[in-house]
């Protein structure tokens, strides 16, 4: 029985490769389904985009439904095994090699050159939808982290902005004297498990989580360079945090928005956060600054993690020339600028990152100096085991030292790159 | 609801009639047949909609079965090697030891409250009996999800309403204090919170029982210069015999399958320490795609509750079929 | 008097557990009462203040909200009132009719409730695609039916055991039809054991999370489950909005307790009690 519907599917898959290309557009049918995640784009942002494509296609069905994120793997596992799939999807960043490898989504390396700003395409987001030379996806939005301070707060205690880690430090030490009475107070405040904060630190000093050489990956997180970075960010986090060590990034807007931190490491849209009417303080804008994680060097930055959603199109959508028509539109240039300007968020391409002002600017420009994770359908197995996560929390919590929890970790993450899937 | 009861009742008639004419062939057939008519429906719709999904987890179990081959529909048979997989992986034997002694606390614990609550229920004043019983529907009623955020956020490290009270009443300084370092410590509030949701199904159950139990028996007990104990341990308890067994089975199901407590407190990433075998089983399948070997932990699942539940059942078919209750 | 003192002392011990189990009920609802500025605060707030509806507002603004209302009573009550009518219906054969097959039977409907149900969701998906019955109500309801059948079908087994035989049939001797005879002397008996399980269904239908979210993916099709789910954002928790909308997920359930608990306390198990 398995089997037949295995086959049901192959056929189906089949029979969509023969749509024909040459219907002129306003007599083409059907419906669009587009999968996007709660809070990815301002409604208006989608309803721009399906007006402008409503334009060029008027009989054509588009169909946007937005998805929740708890357990988001979960629908898209099924979604993917399901015969009727989206046929298109915003898709995590670093979830795209695993769906890609693995055959979810369409290929459409051939196509690249027709999308809009493809030539200038963030390149850590071009990373996470290459898989083995392929690309599987449009970049859609990008986030990238920078360090949110209290201006008033760094000016009682005497603080300068730091341009290197030293700098830092020597600033949260002025903080703590300042503030430091206050049990709830953090001058840089580090949830334990946040791993993504904790990776410039040891790309900064040259590590790395792990290399590939050939098709072996080999762990990287226990070279001397990368205890170097963990032993300098374990440094700043005993002497200046008093946040969870064994805790998550999730409620640290909410914690700053309470007035007793004076640093996070945050993403670029955590400030509308922090400032929100509801659930935040609105009167912290003005005393809120940013400046990127500074460098071991001084006056450089230190390389960051970026973060983002992609725009992929299901290997079994039966409209694949609409479903790329549609996500160019999304990702092209009048509809990334308006992710800028109205969504906050980082666009695609560094042709429109100068539409940042102000803070967001700030970090707009760290993402021009960022990373992505080991590019391995297998890498989504490593965040899903938490290894790095542990691992920190084992190097905060004193429970073991840095160099045996990088190498437990280094050795995980090793064998799971490697794994046959 | 109404019209459910006619049917029932119709059917139920139809067979006395036929008790009645022993005689007629036609009732005879129909006699026959009726509990296979009765039945059939509800078989219908488990086995419609379980019984494919069944075969295919234990399918799925003897199968190397990844992401692309859930694509494909199309695993590899490997045998039993998920099962020595599993079998062979510390993280397992770990896991079902702590399912194990966490089922047994946690219904020891559930019963033992509930049946608490429930005799505190004969003894109140109607208005207290209403009160606390509409108390435990609400939190019956209350969808599981929010109700564990709920606690997680009440146990919160620096906003959690109860390590403010604890430090409050002077029972020690936990301000910062963090509940989920301790495995030990984490599972207490794991264990408050699936006792606290489980307790209102099992009182209000063991309530309604109680007040089947004879008057005339407890008052002849207590003639007889029982005390309070004596007529719980000699009369009460082997009234509710039957139910407290159905109520343990259950609890034990369960517990022994309890998952959106550990996986919503501990923000669905949780550390090794807290992996319940239904933890363990929705790790491997959805979080590391490895479908054979989740399915694989969902089949031992199954297979430890027959062998616990065993003699239970063993015993209830029994007494159905000797026409007993 | 002395009774009367044991009472008070009852009665004093009963709203202490009222008080310690409704803790955390109270902090729901008092959340969902609160400011925003009131909710995360590193000192809590006992007593909302002011009392703010705005979390209730927000929560019943989300897009598709009264969508999902429908959606869930669609499904709920099509759940509850299908499958009380085939569990009673099982439960009378089990109870009044020894039939081969009949031990087989009752070891099936024990064993289903064994099975971890998160590890069919692939396998249930699946089936539902296969006959197109993905993102339709319909396949959640009939995945429903069949999850709630089983311990329906076990707890009505016992309440109908507990029902006289010779009662239905004096009725008959006295010259009542057969509906008649049904109406006045077995409903009434039966009538808590149903609502006591349709409790149960209703419960179990009303806040399922995981099927409902990777079976309905349209807006338009989803529950109030989902509803709730959508509180919870990359960009963190709306606590307010996700308090306020699980009271009003928990109330309905509350109020139809309520309005039937006089039947309920023989019923919730009568039936199991002869189990």
């Amino acid at each position: 029985m398995v089997t037949a519907i295995g086959l049901a599917a192959a056929l189906v898959v089949a029979a969509c490769g023969s749509t024909s290309q040459a219907i002129n557009p306003a007599d083409q049918t059907g419906t669009l389904t587009v999968w996007l995640m709660n809070g990815s784009a301002p409604q208006s942002v989608v309803d721009g985009v399906n007006a402008d494509f409503k334009a060029k296609y008027p009989n054509v069905i588009v169909n946007v439904e937005i998805q929740q994120w708890s357990n988001v793997t979960t629908k898209l596992d099924t979604a993917f095994a399901g015969s009727a799939p989206p046929d298109v999807m915003e898709l995590g960043n670093t979830l795209v090699a695993k769906y890609g490898y693995n055959g979810a989504l369409a290929d459409i390396t051939g196509q690249k050159s027709s999308f809009q700003n493809s030539g200038t395409w963030l390149q850590s987001l071009t990373d996470s939808c290459t898989v083995s030379g392929k690309l599987y996806c449009v970049p859609y939005y990008a986030g990238s982290r920078a360090v949110i301070y209290r201006k008033d707060m760094f000016a009682a205690a005497g603080a300068t902005v730091p341009t290197s880690m030293d700098e830092m430090l020597a600033a949260g030490q002025k903080l703590m004297t300042k503030y430091g009475s206050d049990p709830n107070f953090s001058a840089l405040y580090f949830p334990g498990k946040y791993w993504y904060a904790a990776a410039p630190f040891v790309w900064d000093f040259g590590g790395d989580i792990a290399t590939q050489s050939g098709s072996q990956w080999s762990g990287a997180i226990n070279s001397s360079a990368s205890q170097q970075g963990l032993s300098v960010l374990q440094n700043l986090v005993s002497k200046l945090s008093r946040a969870d060590k064994t805790g998550d990034e999730l409620k640290q807007d909410q914690a700053f928005a309470q007035g007793h931190i004076a640093m996070i490491i945050a993403n670029g849209w955590e400030v509308g956060v922090i400032t929100d009417k509801k659930s935040g303080n609105p009167s912290l804008l003005p005393n809120l600054g940013a400046f990127p994680i500074p460098s071991h060097v001084a006056g450089q930055t230190a390389p960051v993690f970026l973060g983002g959603s992609d725009l992929g199109i299901a290997a079994k959508s039966q409209h694949q020339a609409l479903a790329r028509e549609w996500v160019g539109l999304l990702g092209g240039t009048k509809y990334q600028s308006q992710m800028v300007t109205v969504g906050g968020v980082i666009p695609n391409t560094t042709s429109l990152v100068t539409l940042s002002s102000g803070l967001p600017a700030i970090f707009a420009a760290a993402a021009k100096n960022s990373r992505f994770t080991p590019n391995s359908p297998n890498w989504a197995n490593v965040e899903s085991s938490n290894v790095l996560q542990n691992m920190l929390v084992a190097i905060f919590t004193g429970r073991s030292s840095i160099p045996d929890a990088t190498k437990a970790a280094s050795d995980k993450i090793a064998t799971i790159l490697n794994a046959s899937s | 609801m109404r019209a459910a009861g006619e049917i029932g009742a119709t059917k139920a008639l139809a067979r006395s009639h036929a008790e009645a004419s022993p005689f007629n062939f036609r009732a005879a057939v129909a006699r026959h047949s009726l509990p296979y008519a009765l039945i059939a429906p509800a078989l219908l719709v488990i086995l419609g909609v379980l019984g494919w999904p069944l075969v295919m987890l234990l399918w799925l179990s003897l199968q190397h079965y990844g992401l692309r081959e859930l694509f494909q529909h199309q695993g590899t048979f490997v045998g039993l090697k998920n099962f020595s997989t599993i079998l062979a992986d510390p993280q397992f034997a770990y896991t079902l030891r702590t399912t194990i002694i966490f089922t047994v606390v946690n219904v020891g614990l559930s019963m033992l409250f509930a049946t608490l609550i429930a005799l505190l229920l004969e003894r109140v004043s109607r208005f207290v009996r209403v009160l606390l019983g509409a108390g435990l529907v609400f939190v019956w009623a209350t969808p599981v999800i929010p109700a564990v955020n709920l606690w997680q956020w009440m146990f919160d490290y620096e906003f959690g309403v109860m390590n403010w009270l604890l430090t409050r009443i002077g029972a020690g300084n936990y301000l910062h204090h963090n509940w989920f370092e301790n495995p030990l410590q984490g599972f207490s509030v794991i264990t408050v919170i699936v006792v606290w949701g489980a307790i209102p199904f099992l009182a209000i159950s063991l309530h309604a029982g109680l007040t089947q139990v004879p008057r005339e028996l407890v008052e002849a007990a207590q003639i007889d210069g029982a005390r309070a104990w004596q007529v719980f341990r000699h009369v009460t308890v082997p009234t509710l015999r039957p139910l407290l067994l159905v109520l343990f089975s259950l609890s034990t199901i369960w517990d022994f399958g309890v998952f959106n407590q550990v996986w919503v407190l501990l923000n669905q990433r949780p550390a090794q320490d807290y992996y319940l075998m239904a933890v363990f089983s929705f790790q491997e399948s959805f979080r590391v795609s490895q479908y054979g070997l989740g399915s694989a932990v969902a089949v031992v699942m199954i297979a430890i509750l027959v062998v616990a539940t065993f003699l239970y059942v063993r015993q209830t078919v029994r007494s159905i079929n000797e026409g007993g209750a | 008097m002395r009774r009367g003192i044991a009472r008070t002392g009852y009665d004093a011990i009963g709203v202490l557990v009222f008080a310690v189990m409704m803790f955390p009920i109270y902090w729901m609802v008092s959340t969902a009462l609160k400011p925003g500025t009131e909710i995360l605060s590193l000192t809590p707030y006992w007593v909302p203040n002011p009392i703010t509806f705005d979390n209730f507002k927000t929560a019943i603004a989300v897009p598709f909200f009264w969508n999902d209302v429908v959606n869930s009573l669609v499904v709920v009550l099509t759940v509850v009132a299908i499958s009380i009518v085939l569990a009673f219906l099982a439960a009378v054969a089990v109870a009044r009719f020894g039939f081969r097959g009949r031990s087989a039977f009752i070891v099936m409907v024990i064993a289903v409730q064994m099975v971890p149900l998160n590890a069919l969701v692939i396998p249930i998906y699946l089936l539902l695609d296969s006959v197109g019955q993905v993102d339709s109500l319909l396949g959640v309801i009939a995945y429903y039916m069949a999850v709630v059948l089983p311990f329906m079908i076990w707890t009505l087994r016992g309440f109908v055991h507990n029902i006289p035989v010779d009662l239905e049939e004096a009725a008959m001797v006295d010259g009542a039809s057969r509906v008649g005879a049904f109406m006045r002397i077995v409903f009434p008996l039966v009538a808590p054991g149903l609502v006591a399980t349709a409790i149960f269904g209703f419960i179990q239908a009303w806040n399922e999370y995981i099927i409902a979210y990777v079976l309905l993916s349209s807006s338009s099709k989803q529950t109030l489950t989902i509803w709730l789910a959508s509180f919870t954002t990359q960009h963190g928790t709306d606590w307010g909005g996700l308090m306020a909308g699980a009271t009003l997920t928990a109330l309905p359930v509350v109020v139809f307790f309520l309005l039937v608990q006089r039947h309920v306390a023989g019923g919730l198990t009568a039936g199991a009690v002869k189990g």
